[in-house]
């Protein structure tokens, strides 16, 4: 099965320095802000209970700003007595980051803020300064690799045929904040173009690894690469290089055109929130095959018949499938859904 | 080893997307699996010696984990950036090493930046401490949260098998009653050693991991685990050695980006069937740096390879052993894997290896299966033309060998062969291709220019035959 109605997790997890959260048990909408906080610069280590003179953890109790609380220069942080009085004050200005074991705090200054927005239209099921997870229902579409920031916004075809090319021609400014479907191969250059006429994410069935290497960094792997908000997002549906997309796939993503979308770069899938009574989106997609030089794949036929064990070209034997091109080993053959990484 | 009449449990081995059964067939009785085992991601604090850097990354090779962050006490860093290293390195194991009193207070400091940077990780990372108790404590006191165990010394060899046994009892996971691919060729490699009365070197590639095991006839055995491969682990390999290093193995002109499109739809297609010359020779590039590159950070973990490399037998297993050529499994082994003395390179193919060094590691008695012994390769390096007879069943060959020299003497029946300046006379039973005199030099040149590049792997790949005449 390629598109599924389901209810789906998605996890987004927040950098340092989280200020203000969802909570969990409250719903939010996709491009909602899940969180928000501040980047730091370097941090101070100021005295802290050895300074007020009382035991690590009793500092807690005589701390007259938290821990994440926002100071200012010669804030009072603790203090203790009253006739003679001893207190901690914040060097700088910035946010009180961290207690320390030995009762020392750290106080950061604020070089920038970040937000965190949600892909999914549903409940916040965890929230804590590592992630926040949220739970919901849409309709999905399962990649194998997404790279650049999480995306949101509306689904716009680019392409006319599920194997077509993604020209950067089709790209402009009037398709800013769209989630763009190409067909079998969208370039690094329809990508840098997107980016540069604001496109919120492209979704294609590959991808050039070349390309992709350019614009996100020897970093980018064939397992996706998350990046900092300033970079494109693009969502390969079924491999690198070359893959028509199957009419399957495809025919809804002409049907949801208009429809708001996100892409969750974390498990590489576009959500789509549109009613299950949307279509009947929910078929299974013809298999895949992986073409023998590896450099790209193609949708098969529906109805797949064994041609037996075969001699290869690299003379390697196996069982294969018959089709109009020569026959293709088994194991070369994925359905859509199936899992691509090894199993434990 | 010997045969036995215990009852043997049949076998599952895990590969990247399927299990095979050795023997094949229905389950009869007990099943043990052997797998992959779990990526594991570890994090270290580390003390000033510089020693602990080195001894932590043999460990983590021992022990197949990936060190995914290293932060010191002298390494310059702030709080800040530490705490960021080691959430963005979301590790599963954190160890803290400081050996010296002195290291205390800095590796509190690392401490405090590991709960500030991790302490909303679901789950919590467990911390192994290498160090006296008072240091052990200061840490328990900032990490209350973590799980602290004690480790000792991991410069010593207690520490570091103390490690080795805590990083795989962390990538079984729950996954009950398994041994790991690893484990089991260590102990097969053992096994071998201890049969054959010499040293066995033992090379296993599969698509998401790479080992080279050392085992000696006393039984020690020394392996190293890497997270490189054909498969899955294919772009980790690019990565690490870049697409230039890969793409130099190649024996005819591809374009980078054409290449590294096949390499990345490799990694997310398990299992994936070479099916055309290129892609086998692909598969062949990125096993010879995967096992370059396990060879390379072994070495530069301290250990020390002159006994594996002149270990007189080489078994090569995985996706290595499953070529369809025995010549391709040959020249990836030598490419990579310079001998300094003759060397009987043989291949386990199949499953069946893996299967009895799981029984062993186990504890069961159970037989080694019968592995196909391909050629016996004499590397030299003559100053002057020199000879080397190769004696057989049809008579004796006499071939003049210069520097640069590659060659394979095709043999039937007993092979000896007589190299100059040795009295060692290595001799086999029976050959699968025959005898191959390497006298190409360690470490081998490649020109860099495919004009010039091309041409000499196309030599090496003629002299052993080793792929389909048409793509020559």
């Amino acid at each position: 099965m390629s598109w599924r109605y389901s209810r789906w997790s998605a996890d987004h997890p927040l950098p340092i320095g989280a200020s203000e959260r969802a909570l969990e048990g409250q719903e939010v909408r996709a491009g909602d802000v899940l969180a928000a906080g501040t980047t730091y610069g370097t941090p101070v280590r100021v005295a802290g209970a050895r300074r007020v003179g009382i035991a690590p953890d009793d500092l807690a109790r005589v701390m007259r700003v938290p821990v994440g609380g926002g100071v200012e220069r010669r804030t009072v942080i603790a203090r203790t007595g009253r006739r003679f009085a001893r207190a901690v004050s914040s060097p700088i200005a910035g946010r009180l980051i961290h207690q320390r074991a030995d009762g020392d705090l750290y106080v950061a200054p604020v070089v920038g803020r970040w937000v965190v927005r949600s892909t999914l239209d549903g409940e916040v099921s965890r929230s804590d300064d590592g992630c926040v997870t949220v739970m919901g229902s849409a309709w999905a579409l399962q990649g194998i690799a997404a790279y650049g920031p999480d995306a949101i916004g509306e689904i716009a075809l680019a392409v006319d045929t599920p194997t077509a090319e993604l020209h950067p021609s089709r790209i402009d400014v009037r398709m800013q904040g769209r989630i763009l479907i190409g067909g079998a191969r969208a370039t690094a250059e329809s990508i840098t173009r997107s980016h540069a006429c604001g496109v919120a994410a492209i979704v294609a069935g590959a991808a050039p690894a070349g390309g992709l290497r350019v614009v996100y960094g020897d970093e980018a792997t064939a397992s996706g690469a998350t990046t900092g908000p300033e970079a494109p997002t693009v969502l390969c549906l079924i491999g690198f290089g070359t893959a028509p997309l199957p009419r399957a796939v495809f025919a809804p993503l002409a049907a949801l055109v208009g429809a708001r979308a996100a892409v969750h770069t974390a498990s590489a899938r576009l959500f789509v929130f549109a009613p299950e009574s949307a279509g009947d989106f929910a078929h299974s997609a013809p298999s895949l095959a992986l073409a023998d030089d590896w450099l790209g794949a193609r949708p098969m036929d529906e109805h797949l018949a064994l041609a037996g064990v075969t001699r290869f070209a690299s003379e390697i034997e196996a069982e294969a499938v018959s089709t109009a091109d020569g026959p293709v080993p088994v194991a070369n053959v994925l359905a859509f859904d199936a899992p691509r990484t090894p199993q434990t | 080893m010997t045969a036995s009449t215990e009852l043997v449990a049949s076998v599952e081995i895990a590969h990247e997307a399927r299990i095979e059964r050795v023997p094949s067939g229905a389950a009869d009785g007990p099943v043990l699996r052997v797998i992959p085992g779990d990526a594991v991601r570890v994090a270290v604090l580390l003390g000033r010696d510089p020693q602990l850097a080195r001894a932590m990354a043999f460990g983590a090779l021992a022990g197949g984990a990936s060190l995914v962050g290293l932060v010191g006490t002298h390494d310059g860093r702030s709080f800040l950036e530490r705490a960021e290293l080691l959430r963005d390195a979301h590790p599963d194991l954190v160890v803290a090493l400081a050996p010296d009193r002195r290291d205390a207070d800095g590796i509190v400091e690392l401490a405090e930046a590991l709960r500030f940077g991790c302490a909303d990780q679901h789950p919590l990372p467990h911390i192994l401490v290498a160090a006296d108790e008072r240091i052990r404590d200061r840490l328990a006191a900032s990490c209350r949260a973590n799980t602290i165990e004690a480790l000792p010394d991991v410069r010593l060899p207690a520490g570091r098998e103390a490690l080795v046994a805590r990083l795989r009892a962390v990538r079984r996971r729950a996954q009950g009653d398994v041994v790991l691919r690893d484990e089991a060729l260590e102990a097969a490699a053992r096994a071998m050693a201890v049969d054959a009365k010499a040293d066995v070197v033992v090379l296993d590639v599969t698509g998401g991991a790479t080992s080279v095991i050392h085992a000696r006839p006393d039984g020690v055995v020394l392996g190293f685990h890497e997270r490189l491969g054909v498969g899955a682990a294919a772009d980790r390999v690019v990565a690490r050695a870049g697409l230039d290093r890969v793409r130099r193995w190649m024996p005819r002109a591809v374009e980078a980006p054409a290449l590294l499109e096949r390499v990345f739809n490799r990694a997310r297609w398990p299992d994936a069937i070479p099916a055309s010359v290129l892609a086998l020779s692909l598969e062949m590039a990125l096993a010879r740096e995967a096992i370059a590159h396990a060879l390379s950070d072994a070495e530069r973990a301290g250990a020390s390879l002159e006994a594996a490399w002149a270990a007189p037998l080489v078994v090569l297993t995985g996706r290595l052993a499953q070529l369809p050529r025995a010549a391709q499994s040959l020249l990836v082994a030598i490419d990579v894997f310079g001998a300094t003395g003759p060397t009987l390179i043989s291949r386990a193919p199949g499953d069946a290896l893996v299967a009895a060094g799981a029984l062993a590691a186990r504890g069961r008695v159970a037989t080694l299966p019968t592995i196909d012994p391909i050629a016996i390769v004499a590397e030299m390096w003559p100053r002057r033309s020199a000879a080397v007879r190769v004696k057989d069943e049809n008579g004796v060959v006499e071939e003049r060998v210069a520097r640069g020299s590659f060659l394979l003497v095709r043999t039937k029946g007993v092979v000896e062969i007589e190299m100059p300046r040795t009295t060692v006379r290595p001799r086999a039973d029976h050959l699968e291709l025959g005898v191959v005199i390497d006298a190409r030099g360690r470490p081998l040149a490649l020109p860099p220019r495919d004009a010039e590049r091309i041409p000499t792997l196309a030599r090496w790949y003629a002299a052993l035959d080793v792929l389909p005449a048409e793509t020559r």
